[in-house]
């Protein structure tokens, strides 16, 4: 098939599913019993406040109304354009955008997933190879009984035990939230540049120059690779130099405009190292490490049974016996042969672990106070809060159909004979 | 192509967009150049302003910038002298403002906690009130209310000022509650429209500059109660526009301090998704009654936590120094018995009833109404549920508050005797005719306890009816237990109820409300209550709210189960808690030693 159509493929399929997803959910939470309307009126509600506030949801238009004004609202590329996210609606219990109610949460719960994931898989993998490597030894027993303790604890218990631990007993670190109150939030990566004024056309001369500088070095990188110019090469420059115009033309006039340059990534770990600020860097981690120590290592047991039954498999194979035969190290064998080729499996769950992940781990966020998505979907269900919850779970949607497709792309690097 | 003639095609592309750009740039130029000299002339004329404007300043005498000096001299010293031991106060809950901070729309129990230290109202409840009935002036000074109990006058504090130098004068007080009842058909969720303002006030009339007069439609003497309670809080029209707005943390005008006159102002408000993540209250210069001692610490630090349990391992680990609501009653005995924590106590006024369906068997029927109340065991279920912090409630007005009584103890408290008689004049027996039926709870937490509180109610009542009663217990989580509310489809459910302003008035519907759907009216009950409304008179309206719990006790429509403590838990340097019946906590009170 090719990579190039399967990619492109899988990434149109996605717009029909994520519309199929949609339409459920819509149509399930209006089924559902409660109503955001009423839920607004802690105490008495009079049937005109029930009234006006139906009207003020947009509950009281007929339902195939609802729906088409959501379709529509969601492929608006003006406020696309305006905002930066998709228009999700606005949330029925708080009035806000539910696409910047969704971004806001979202870097807390990627933080959460990146480094929780990093710690099961590692530890997870390392334990499985090792586990596989000393076959029904103690160190196995012992290993194989971590994996099956560790996955059957309840999280917010292994959580608590943390938190009394390290936070109350021996006060090391905090027990919740992202970062120590007494520090404020890290800003990133700040880039002031002034750009030479002189208006609109000194910029646009200026950027031919920029344009005619890369599409020289195009030029060069082309000829080293001996591409023939009669045409190709001559429409490669071409389109070089147009697009580094334009690109050049357009950093210059956002600077000019806005002055400076904030590269955010919303994880505090990171947008404290690019702030150079190692106060608030060691303050993010105290936070993060309780969390993600908690969620990893319960994840970890997945890995470690997963490794270590698919290692088990691999190391019995002629080509290992081979390998140590011809006298390479037992490192090499067991990490550069067996493990890669026992890989294949292990990667699904990574994959799959990591798009759960992603949606929001409910009970970690709750136990630490982390203000992630998963705590945010929680709430807003207990509100029936239609339009948070839609856009939610298209989010959650997407994740995982990004998440699957990087996996299956991943398949065929790690994998030759796995042709796409 | 051939690359001679490739070549030749870019350079004269290449030339052909120099020369025309050069020709714009030109023509752009001599256009600037233009604009250029009469840009010249203006600075000609400004610079002569200047000179002028300096030779004015010079006048101004060196002596008053003297006078000035001194006297910002003294103010640093009066301020150094100030004994504020430790300035910051960082407090722990598991709630969060719901909306926003706008008092036509706030009606949660943080929102007003905020509102309460930023927010100034007319009167206020002394702190430590009994009854929660003294008011106290705040940013009024005295009152007096007609006969009729429908004009409402108050003399205004003079010289209090919003952050921008505005007087705080009437006008600001019609202002804002004008600007109240219009928004309630755009708010209908608000406070103003839940506490029924567009009913209750006809209009506010300025009599004078620190003068204002209410007009009310009838006779209402909780009117002061209203008045305390933070939908009532003052605010300045330039910042709080008559059209609706919300005041949330993306909202510069809800992180400074100008739209409201109160002890302190928001400094800082983080809230991700819906959530409050960091508050912070800093001094407000500016208020009224800021000397050395009001507000006692100058910085408030509210931290949110996801769940109570979490809320108390910070206090352990000394996250925060003070931690209220809400604490589970196991947790705080632990805490109490620890001598690194003080625990406070205080008078609750949430309490809990069980209601029932009368539209339907069997409770359509008032003696099986009144058999299940005599069953119901409630001191066994405040101790074993909380522990001893709750109480038993045998009225509807909860104790501390004019109007209650123990009415309900005439059934008495596992009365197999009367229960048993009942159910047989109804006619249900242990072989042929048992008497089934559900009870609700509340699953998804919004009431403390619900599941185990349930299962005792449960097991007295089966008990006291010597096994002819059967129930069922179901449960829903908040949104459908509404929607089965109002459906009318729950036999006997338990409810709960905080007032929003403390009067019993704001308690003594419970028994009849029609949002409770109980399908029970009683007229008799509803007279009590309309002529106690309109009298000031204390003695008359105990008797009548006493009557109220007689007729009550007869019907059973909806029976009174307890009334719960309020506890805070502190490191043993903070001091100035005030747990009173208001629920309210006065952080300017707080101090740390």
């Amino acid at each position: 098939m090719g990579l190039r159509s399967y990619i492109v493929t899988r990434i149109l399929l996605t717009i029909p599913t994520l519309l199929l997803l949609l339409s459920m959910v819509f149509l399930v939470m209006r089924v559902l019993p409660g109503d955001p309307v009423a839920l607004h009126f802690e105490k008495k509600a009079e049937p005109w406040q029930l009234e006006n506030m139906r009207r003020k949801l947009g509950l009281d238009k007929p339902l195939w109304a609802q729906y088409a004004d959501y379709i529509f609202g969601l492929i608006d590329i003006n406020y696309v354009l305006a905002y930066g996210y998709p228009n999700l609606g606005k949330s029925m219990q708080t009035y806000e955008e539910v696409g910047g109610q969704i971004f806001s949460a979202f870097p807390a719960t990627l933080e959460l997933a990146i480094y929780s994931m990093i710690i099961a898989s590692v530890m997870g993998i390392l334990l499985g190879v090792v586990a596989s490597k000393s076959y029904n030894s103690i160190l196995d027993h012992l290993i194989r009984g971590f994996g099956t303790v560790t996955y059957a604890v309840p999280i917010f218990f292994l959580g608590i035990i943390f938190q009394l631990v390290f936070g109350v007993f021996l006060r090391w670190l905090p027990t919740g939230g992202r970062i120590s109150s007494s520090v404020e939030p890290p800003t990133g990566l700040t880039i002031i540049l002034s750009m030479p004024s002189g208006g609109f056309i000194y910029n646009f001369l200026l950027s031919s120059i920029a344009g005619l500088a890369i599409s020289a070095i195009c030029i060069a990188l082309l000829k080293v690779k001996r591409v023939k110019f009669r045409f190709k090469g001559f429409a490669i420059s071409l389109a070089v130099f147009i697009i580094a115009w334009v690109v050049y033309a357009y950093v210059s006039w956002y600077f000019v405009l806005k002055g400076t340059l904030q590269i955010a990534t919303g994880l505090y770990t990171i947008d404290s190292l690019l702030e150079a600020n190692p106060v608030k860097f060691v303050e993010s981690v105290k936070a993060l490490l309780l969390p993600s120590l908690t969620l990893g290592i319960i994840l970890s047991g997945i890995f470690v049974r997963l490794t270590r039954t698919n290692m088990l498999e691999t190391l019995r194979l002629d080509f290992v016996t081979a390998a140590k035969a011809r006298g390479l190290k037992e490192s090499t064998v067991t990490y550069g042969y067996a493990l890669r080729n026992a890989f294949l499996p292990i990667l699904t769950m990574l994959g799959l672990q990591f798009a759960m992940l992603l949606s929001g781990a409910i009970l970690t966020e709750t136990t630490f106070s982390w203000p992630g998505l998963g705590r945010y979907i929680y709430q807003r269900i207990s509100f029936r809060d239609y339009t948070a919850i839609q856009g939610a779970v298209v989010m959650f949607g997407l994740f995982v159909t990004l998440v699957s497709l990087v996996v299956d792309i991943l398949y065929a690097y790690f994998d030759p004979r796995i042709r796409l | 192509m051939e690359k001679i003639e490739l070549s030749i095609a870019v350079l004269v592309l290449i030339g052909i967009i120099v020369s025309s750009s050069t020709m714009y740039y030109t023509a752009t130029v001599i256009s600037n150049v233009s604009t250029v000299s009469s840009d010249v002339s203006k600075l000609a004329e400004a610079v002569a302003n200047l000179t002028l404007t300096i030779g004015n300043f010079s006048t101004v005498s060196l002596e008053a910038i003297a006078n000035l000096q001194a006297k910002l001299a003294a103010m640093e010293a009066a301020l150094a002298k100030m004994t504020l031991a430790k300035k910051t106060l960082v407090v722990g809950t598991t709630d969060s403002v719901e909306l926003t901070l706008d008092p036509a729309q706030a009606y949660d129990y943080f929102g007003w906690c905020i509102l309460q230290q930023i927010a100034g109202t007319l009167i206020s409840v002394k702190p430590g009130s009994a009854t929660g009935t003294d008011f106290v002036p705040e940013l009024a000074v005295s009152w007096n209310v007609s006969e009729d109990l429908t004009l409402w006058d108050f003399n205004l504090r003079q010289g209090v000022t919003f952050w921008d130098g505005t007087e705080f004068n009437a006008t600001h007080v019609q202002y804002s509650f004008d600007r109240a009842i219009a928004l309630i058909t755009k708010i209908p969720e608000g406070a103003p429209a839940g506490l029924g303002y567009g009913d209750i006030i006809n209009r506010t009339e300025v009599l004078s500059k620190y003068k204002v007069r209410f007009h009310l439609n009838f006779p209402f003497s909780p009117f002061k109660g209203i008045l305390a309670c933070r939908a009532s809080a003052i605010v300045e029209p330039t910042y709080a526009p008559i059209a609706q707005v919300n005041y949330t943390s993306g909202d510069p005008r809800a992180s400074t301090p100008v739209a409201f006159v109160g002890p302190y102002f928001l400094s800082e408000w983080k809230r991700i998704a819906g959530r409050d993540i960091e508050i912070k209250l800093d001094k407000n210069p500016f208020y009224w009654n800021v000397t050395s001692q009001y507000p006692k610490t100058e910085h408030i630090i509210f931290r949110f936590y996801s769940d109570a349990l979490t809320l108390r391992l910070a206090v352990e680990a000394g996250d925060v120094d003070m931690a209220f609501r809400h604490i589970t009653p196991t947790d705080v005995l632990d805490l109490e018995d620890n001598p690194n924590f003080k625990v406070w106590w205080g008078t609750g006024a949430f309490i809990q009833y069980l209601d029932f369906q009368e539209k339907r068997a069997p409770f359509n029927d008032t003696r099986v109404r009144v058999a299940i109340a005599a069953a119901l065991n409630r001191s066994s279920v405040c101790q074993t549920v909380f522990l001893g912090l709750a109480s038993p409630l045998y009225s509807i007005i909860p104790p501390g508050m004019l109007g209650h009584t123990e009415a309900f103890k005439k059934l008495g408290d596992a009365n197999y005797t009367l229960t048993r008689s009942l159910l047989k004049q109804a006619g249900y027996n242990n072989s042929t005719k048992k008497l089934k039926f559900d009870l609700w709870y509340e699953s998804s937490g919004h009431y403390p306890m619900s599941a185990e509180q349930a299962l005792l109610y449960k097991g007295a009542i089966e008990a006291a009816s010597g096994g002819i009663i059967e129930i069922t217990l179901k449960s829903a989580d908040w949104a459908s237990y509404k929607l089965n509310r109002d459906n009318e489809i729950m036999d006997a459910a338990i409810y709960g109820w905080y007032p929003d302003y403390l009067d019993p008035d704001d308690y003594a519907f419970l028994y009849w409300a029609t949002w409770l759907h109980l399908n029970y009216n009683n007229a008799t009950q509803l007279a009590l209550y309309d002529e106690a409304r309109a009298t000031t008179n204390l003695t008359r309206r105990t008797e009548l709210y006493a009557q109220i719990d007689n007729i009550a006790v007869e019907q059973c429509s909806v029976v009174p189960l307890y009334v719960s403590g309020a506890w805070a838990v502190t490191t043993p340097n903070v001091d100035g808690i005030y747990l009173d019946i208001t629920q309210d906590m006065r952080y300017w009170l707080i101090y740390l030693k």
